[in-house]
């Protein structure tokens, strides 16, 4: 069994200061909705545990069976190494690369070299239009398409735990739904475990088991299944324009 | 210009661009691909050419010295990318201008250093091939000069299968578009960094002795490179091997044509004037992406 916990981080950059005391869970084959409007902490939550913004005080344990990992004392790479992906906020693909050199990158640690063409096969089977465009440049593909590669390029890394950081940003709404129902359908065929980043609630809840409210830096709800987060009088104020 | 004139000047300047590209391959993979404004890359091809003249005083073939000293430099330019990144691009700010600054004074210490161990006077080696001609349908052709360009193939092709089929390769090609996204897919952006400085360097070892064997040296020679291997790694369109190849081949035509029908002091000219030319034309390099 793995499981990820957060457990009362403080973090921010330099004098700014963004989380403070955020606690929350993920376990095993979960798909864990991280809600919050703009500027409220999500990215900086996401880099924490990626490794890439440092945390102040508190923990963020991988727990892996009888395992316990502090992830706050180790690098992005050791943390990659551990099973975790995440899909960043705007993407960041390698641009000028071609859609089949950025998901070989994805492959790059070294625990997903020997599964490369697997994950390959399962990424070009899961979006099509991959495969079409694979000697395309990235930044020369539609949004939705970037999303797409985004997804798959953290998908070749063999990851247990997915991270995705508002993959809805700049879609459409019927590509949002896509892109939703995707991850849904990922997380299942290769038995993923997701915390996802959003600001669209209702298709967010599509997939979502159960998820936390972020605002300003702390979590002010906490529902512990999708009828509790659909009830909550913050989510309402915030997302369902109640 | 007659035709036979000019048939010979195109194939010297094919020669010759083999020579330009085998020079600058390196220059296409540290400013090309890490965007790292190695000024003092020329520099280095003459301290190979130096450590081939070393060797080659021990009785050692000057091509066979090239191949020999290539993991000594590989370490120098991991050594060198090491100083650098803790000594200005850890620390941030306007990274071009001190980067700049930086290894300019790296390439005049050099020079010093070179002058101090070998004097100012020219050096050269001697091999059976680089007095010698070869006769090839009906035109003399210099050995050196075939050489020179059988080896940039080469090199060419072993960069390009390199940076295309290895992870290190790949995350090289990746690094200066996004570290943080490098560094998601496991990689530590500065250690392929680093590798892939350190074979930009081994590559100076190579092109070291080509520059020792294709003619004399001398410890300020650098500086009479930076305009040719700029402009063919810009010309490249920054990073691509194959295009470094094609560049160096139009920088050597165009400068032999030059040559040939205005007269050898246009020769300095050429190179930053080529340069300009492509840049107003298409900023990205002829074969960037
Ligand atoms: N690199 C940075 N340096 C300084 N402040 C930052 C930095 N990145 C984010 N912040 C600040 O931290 C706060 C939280 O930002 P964060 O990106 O984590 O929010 P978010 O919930 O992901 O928002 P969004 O929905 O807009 O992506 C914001 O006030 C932001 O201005
Ligand atoms: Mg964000």
């Amino acid at each position: 069994m793995v499981k990820l916990s957060v457990n009362a981080i403080d973090a921010g950059y330099g004098a700014v200061h963004v989380l403070s005391g955020v606690s929350l869970e993920i376990r095993e084959s979960e798909t864990v909705a991280l809600l919050g409007t703009n500027g409220n902490g999500k990215s900086t939550l996401m880099k924490c545990i990626m490794g890439l913004t440092p945390v102040t005080r508190g923990s963020i344990v991988l727990e892996d069976d009888e395992e316990r990992i502090d992830l706050t004392t180790k690098s992005t790479q050791e943390i990659v190494a551990l099973g975790i992906a995440l899909v960043p906020e705007g993407r960041r693909l390698f641009p000028k690369l071609t859609v089949h050199e950025n998901l070989l990158l994805g492959a790059f640690r070294a625990g997903a070299r020997t599964e490369m063409q697997r994950n390959l096969d399962r990424c070009y089977a899961a979006f099509p239009v991959l495969r079409e465009r694979s000697g395309q440049l990235a930044y020369s593909m539609s949004g939705g398409q970037q999303q797409m590669l985004a997804i798959a390029r953290a998908v070749m890394s063999s990851p247990r735990i997915l991270l995705v950081d508002e993959p809805s940003v700049g879609l459409s709404p019927m590509l949002v739904k896509q892109t939703m129902d995707m991850i849904g359908t990922l997380k299942r065929e290769l038995g993923l475990t997701v915390l996802m980043a959003e600001q669209n609630f209702h298709e967010t809840s599509r997939i979502a088991d159960r998820g936390y409210v972020l605002v300003h830096g702390q979590i002010a709800f906490e529902g512990k299944n999708l009828q509790e987060l659909l009830h909550s009088d913050l989510v309402k104020r915030h997302y369902l324009g109640a | 210009m007659s035709l036979e004139l000019l048939v010979e000047a195109v194939v010297s300047g094919i020669l010759l661009g083999g020579f330009y590209a085998a020079v600058s391959l390196g220059l296409s993979v540290a400013f090309g691909l890490l965007d790292v404004p190695h000024i003092a890359h020329p520099t280095l091809l003459v301290v190979g050419a130096y450590a081939t003249y070393a060797l080659a005083q021990l009785g050692i073939d000057p091509i066979a010295a090239g191949f020999m000293l290539m993991p000594a430099f590989f370490v120098i330019g991991v050594g060198l990318y090491r100083f650098y990144h803790a000594l200005f691009e850890r620390r941030g700010g306007d990274i071009a201008l001190r980067g700049l600054a930086f290894f300019f004074g790296i390439a005049f210490i050099i020079e010093v250093v070179l002058i101090l161990v070998f004097g100012v006077d020219q050096r050269l080696v001697e091999a059976a091939y680089i007095g010698s001609s070869v006769q090839l349908a009906g035109l003399q052709m210099p050995s050196r000069m075939l050489i020179a360009f059988a080896l940039a193939g080469l090199l060419t092709l072993l960069l390009s299968t390199y940076l295309s089929r290895t992870f290190t390769g790949r995350a090289i090609k990746a690094v200066a578009q996004d570290q943080t996204a490098l560094a998601l897919m496991g990689a530590d952006p500065v250690r392929i960094k680093q590798s892939a400085f350190g074979i930009a360097t081994a590559t100076c070892a190579i092109a070291g002795a080509l520059l020792i064997i294709v003619g004399p040296v001398e410890p300020g020679m650098g500086r009479l490179y930076i305009g040719g291997t700029f402009c063919v790694a810009v010309l490249a369109g920054l990073g691509s091997m194959k295009g470094t190849l094609l560049a160096g081949l139009i920088l050597g035509i165009t400068e032999s044509l030059v040559l040939t029908s205005l007269g050898t002091s246009w020769a300095p000219a050429v190179s930053f004037g080529l340069l300009l030319v492509v840049l107003a034309i298409r900023p990205s390099g002829l074969f960037g992406r």
